[in-house]
């Protein structure tokens, strides 16, 4: 029995040395591992939607390959609601090697504006999950998560209609000039097309125009848009229905009454 | 007269071999200890109380392992050999809880999965405390024996 007794013991002393040394050097290889996180760039897609691109360089000096790395990031609104979510994944990353990707997200503004309008006119924040997860030496997962909040910009933001201003333009119309004024505090430029009918307390349109825009991100926009009424379908009140085309964007009616 | 006295030597000769071979081991292990802790410091400013932690259990296995050697030739070794066995398997449970490790570092929370290792290891501790009740069992197998021979 002594033998048996002797082999158990090796064994049992080989696989106890072999796990320490795996485990601590697997651990100590960490430290050797480094993260660099690139600037985070935004473009338009050519289907018009926000893409975020961040480029991610990882090196690894450690002793052992990295397995299943993955880079997560999920935006939600204040409520919870996911409004978009994006992952990265490489397979291995081999020891000393340096791996570079582009983590990318996409953002679809119409989708956000069905959910709510708001973002159209309101600052808010946006939630942001951000979690980066790994296997040490292809057997240890290890995972990296945080949470933070980022500030959305509303890109027209306190969006007014000034007084319009009525000129006879013939026997048979006005001519109706609207100034515009908002404030585009978004992360992107603002381009596209304002269009304004004008109803009568009847809710009979009695004149429509349209204006081109051009707002960049963090600057307020100045303008006007001049359309022409029917003199006799004039009333003092009613209301203007503002319609927003943009390349990001389609919004409306945004009901305004004026009068 | 002689025979006592022979006895007495062989008795404190013996208690000064073993205490010497306890002293080596307990050396070798501390040493082993402050060479792999060397690679671990850089993460014990990440992880709240692993000195403290890893230092209980080095001083509870040394001590473990000088009173089983000094008590070794005797049924007591193999009693402190299970108790050793039993005392890892007991630590890595309480240390590793599920075997999922999660700490948060300024907003950041990081989630390592040992439940391999900790399976692994469990494995090893139960083969170590199976190989000491073998132990016990060939110890007594054989003290029954000899007085038949």
């Amino acid at each position: 029995m002594r033998i048996p007794i002797r082999m158990i013991g090796i064994a049992t002393t080989f696989f106890w040395i072999f796990l320490i040394a795996f485990f601590v050097s697997a651990v100590y290889s960490v430290k050797d591992v480094h993260f660099d996180f690139g600037e985070p760039q935004m473009d338009v897609t050519s289907d018009n939607k926000v893409i975020f691109s961040l480029l991610v360089s990882i090196t690894n000096r450690g002793f052992y390959n990295i397995g299943s790395f993955n880079i997560s990031t999920e935006v939600s609104d204040k409520e919870g609601f996911t409004i978009t979510r994006g992952s990265t994944f490489i397979p291995v990353i081999n020891k000393n090697d340096v791996v570079t990707i582009t983590h990318n997200m996409t953002i679809d503004v119409n989708d956000l504006l069905q959910r709510d309008k708001n973002y159209l006119f309101n600052d808010t924040e946006l939630k942001i999950y951000e979690a980066v997860s790994m296997r040490i030496a292809d057997v240890i997962p290890v995972q990296a998560s945080t949470n933070f909040s980022m500030p959305w910009g509303a890109p027209l933001y306190n969006f007014t209609l000034g007084k319009a201003e009525y000129t006879a333009h013939n026997l048979t119309h006005f001519k109706v000039v609207v100034p515009i004024g908002f404030e585009n505090r978004a992360f992107f430029d603002l381009v596209g097309n304002i269009q304004i009918q004008m109803y009568n307390s009847t809710d009979i349109i009695v004149g429509e125009g349209q204006t081109n825009i051009e707002a960049h991100h963090n600057s307020p926009y100045n303008g006007h848009l001049e359309l022409y009424v029917s003199i006799g379908e004039m009333t003092e009140s009613g209301h203007f229905e503002v319609y927003f085309l943009t390349l990001l964007f389609n919004y409306g009616p945004l009901v305004i009454p004026y009068g | 007269m002689a025979d006592a006295n022979n006895d007495s030597k062989k008795t404190v000769r013996n208690f000064t071999f073993k205490a010497l071979k306890a002293t080596v081991k307990g050396t070798l292990f501390y040493g082993i200890y402050f060479v792999l802790w060397m690679y671990l410091a850089p993460i014990s400013g990440i992880v709240p109380d692993l000195q403290q932690m890893v230092e209980t259990f080095v001083i509870v296995y040394i001590f473990l392992i000088i009173v089983g050697e000094l008590t070794s030739r005797t049924v007591f070794q193999y009693f402190f050999n299970v108790a050793k066995a039993l005392f890892v398997i007991g630590y890595l449970i309480f240390s590793f809880k599920s075997g999922i490790f999660g700490l948060t570092f300024q907003n950041v929370r990081l989630m390592i999965d040992f439940r391999l290792f900790l399976v692994i290891a469990m494995l090893l501790s139960l083969l170590g405390l199976a190989k000491s009740v073998f132990q016990a069992i060939n110890y007594m197998n054989e003290k029954a024996e000899y007085p038949l021979i």
